[in-house]
């Protein structure tokens, strides 16, 4: 039940962030998004009983949760980022699209469902994020939100590694982990540059 | 049946209650002194007191408007879930109705706006009736698929069902049509995000300024009817969405009901002063919105549950 709970809130938040239209809002929405994935890995870590999941999930819920938004706002501050990020992509054709892509994910599964077993909703619901989030970076132009977008989609394939496989190795999750990290600091020279364009 | 009856009284009593609750919460959140909270009930007996002008501009719809606004609403309080478990109530009727029924209000509303002899009546119809017709959809599917999960389509029968087993396994389902549900009673009431329920500029006003040119008792009349509807609302919210508390004692059950309808009023009044005024041609992607999560709690009732 709290599975299925925090799956709900993990789409809910992934879908009113692609419907936002401000800077910190969406930092905010991300912030939200990593938090129930951080819950949800520690509730099927404890579920499975492996240790790993649960580490994996606390490690989500320090960095993802609090760490990253908060510096991604003091950039958006401290590089006086523009803060209206209008999407290019109408609602009105988010209104249809968003549903779409969630159909369309569960057909996209249905093929190789009997390989994971009873998750493949779960599967599905992971792919159709993963979407979700690729339509939030095509549909901004500035560099800010396709950075969030990114990090969503970052969000988005950690969810589809704890649903389909019960958690990658310890090692990789570190990497990523890193990789995340590298990758704000990189950010962080990025919106240098655009500034100074 | 006393039980049934008693529900329905506390239902029109109470209603300017909790609308006076947001009110003064918002000022004591916002630093200024509070009403009080039987504001609502001073404002009718200052009403009661004034005499009825009407405008020579309007017609007869302007005299029996009001009581047209108030009549639907009124019938719709008898369709409402039951608060108290041995409770009577109508089961056989389905949410449909009651959305028609309360459209049926909002139509007579609008006939009023467009009958007042100033200009403001016909911009506050107009948009009143693009706001109401970006509801409807949102508001079928959710009550569609709450109805679903509940196997039953009648609301009564919906919520006892819900009450009694509470289904489990479409968590993300339910929680999807809860958020839906919430953002339409913020639109259907004219709270904060669609309508400011305070102001008076012509550039924002929704529904005060259909009801710009009554006075007196008429004004009574449909400052009630606001009130009636908000608490059907917020009725339908907490014994849809938080079903629980029924199966305990009658006066238990009572002060749970009370406890969750000030639950959903302290939870508006701080949706409302932790945001703006959305512009009229943004409303349409607030209500985008609550479209995309009722078609979701659908699509995932059948591929999660």
């Amino acid at each position: 039940m709290m599975i299925n709970f925090s799956i709900g809130i993990f789409l809910a938040t992934l879908i009113v962030s692609i419907l936002s239209t401000r800077l910190l809002k969406l930092i905010f929405w991300y912030g939200v998004n990593s938090f129930f994935l951080g819950l949800l890995a520690i509730f099927i870590g404890f579920k499975q009983g492996d240790s790993v999941l649960i580490f994996s999930g606390v490690i989500t819920l320090i960095f993802k949760a609090f760490t990253i938004p908060y510096y991604l706002k003091k950039f958006a501050i401290k590089f006086n980022l523009k803060r209206d990020v209008e999407s290019d992509v109408k609602v009105h054709f988010n209104v249809m699209l968003i549903p779409v892509l969630i159909v369309f994910s569960f057909y996209l599964v249905s093929p190789f469902a009997h390989t994971v077993g009873q998750n493949s909703n779960y599967v599905a619901i992971s792919i159709s994020s993963l979407f979700l989030s690729l339509l939030l970076l095509i549909e901004h132009i500035s560099v800010a939100p396709k950075i969030v977008g990114f990090l969503l989609m970052e969000n988005s394939l950690f969810l589809l590694g704890i649903t389909a496989t019960g958690g990658m190795p310890m090692l990789i999750e570190l990497g990523v982990f890193f990789d995340l990290m590298m990758a704000i600091v990189v950010i962080n020279l990025l919106l240098k540059e655009e500034r100074a364009i | 049946m006393i039980l049934y009856i008693f529900t329905i009284i506390f239902f029109i009593l109470s209603s300017p209650f909790f609308i006076g609750v947001i009110k003064s919460l918002k000022m004591f959140l916002l630093y200024k002194k509070p009403v009080s909270l039987f504001q609502g009930y001073y404002n009718f007996q200052k009403l009661l007191c004034k005499e009825n002008i009407i405008s020579s501009e309007s017609s007869i719809i302007t005299k029996v408007g009001p009581f047209l606004v108030l009549s639907p609403l009124i019938v719709v309080l008898f369709f409402l879930p039951p608060i108290f478990s041995k409770s009577f109530y109508v089961g056989f009727v389905d949410a449909f109705t009651i959305i028609g029924l309360i459209s049926l209000s909002t139509f007579f509303l609008m006939l009023i706006g467009l009958d007042s002899g100033n200009s403001f009546g016909g911009i506050g119809s107009s948009r009143e009736a693009f706001i109401s017709s970006l509801v409807e959809p949102a508001m079928v599917l959710t009550v569609f698929s709450i109805g679903l999960m509940a196997k039953d389509i009648g609301v009564a029968n919906a919520s006892v069902n819900l009450a009694h087993n509470f289904p489990k396994e479409h968590m993300a389902s339910f929680l999807f049509s809860a958020i839906s549900f919430f953002i339409l009673l913020l639109a259907e009431n004219g709270r904060l995000p669609v309508d400011n329920p305070e102001t008076h500029l012509e550039l924002t006003m929704v529904h005060e300024a259909m009801i710009l040119d009554l006075s007196g008792f008429y004004l009574l009349l449909i400052e009630l009817a606001g009130s009636i509807k908000y608490i059907i609302f917020a009725s339908l919210f907490v014994s849809l969405f938080l079903p629980f508390g029924l199966e305990l004692s009658p006066f238990l059950a009572f002060m749970v009901f009370v406890l969750k309808i000030l639950f959903v009023s302290v939870v508006i009044a701080l949706v409302e002063i932790n945001g703006a005024k959305l512009r009229l041609f943004k409303v349409p992607n607030l209500l985008g919105l609550s479209i995309i999560f009722s078609f979701l709690s659908l699509i995932s009732f059948y591929v999660l549950g």
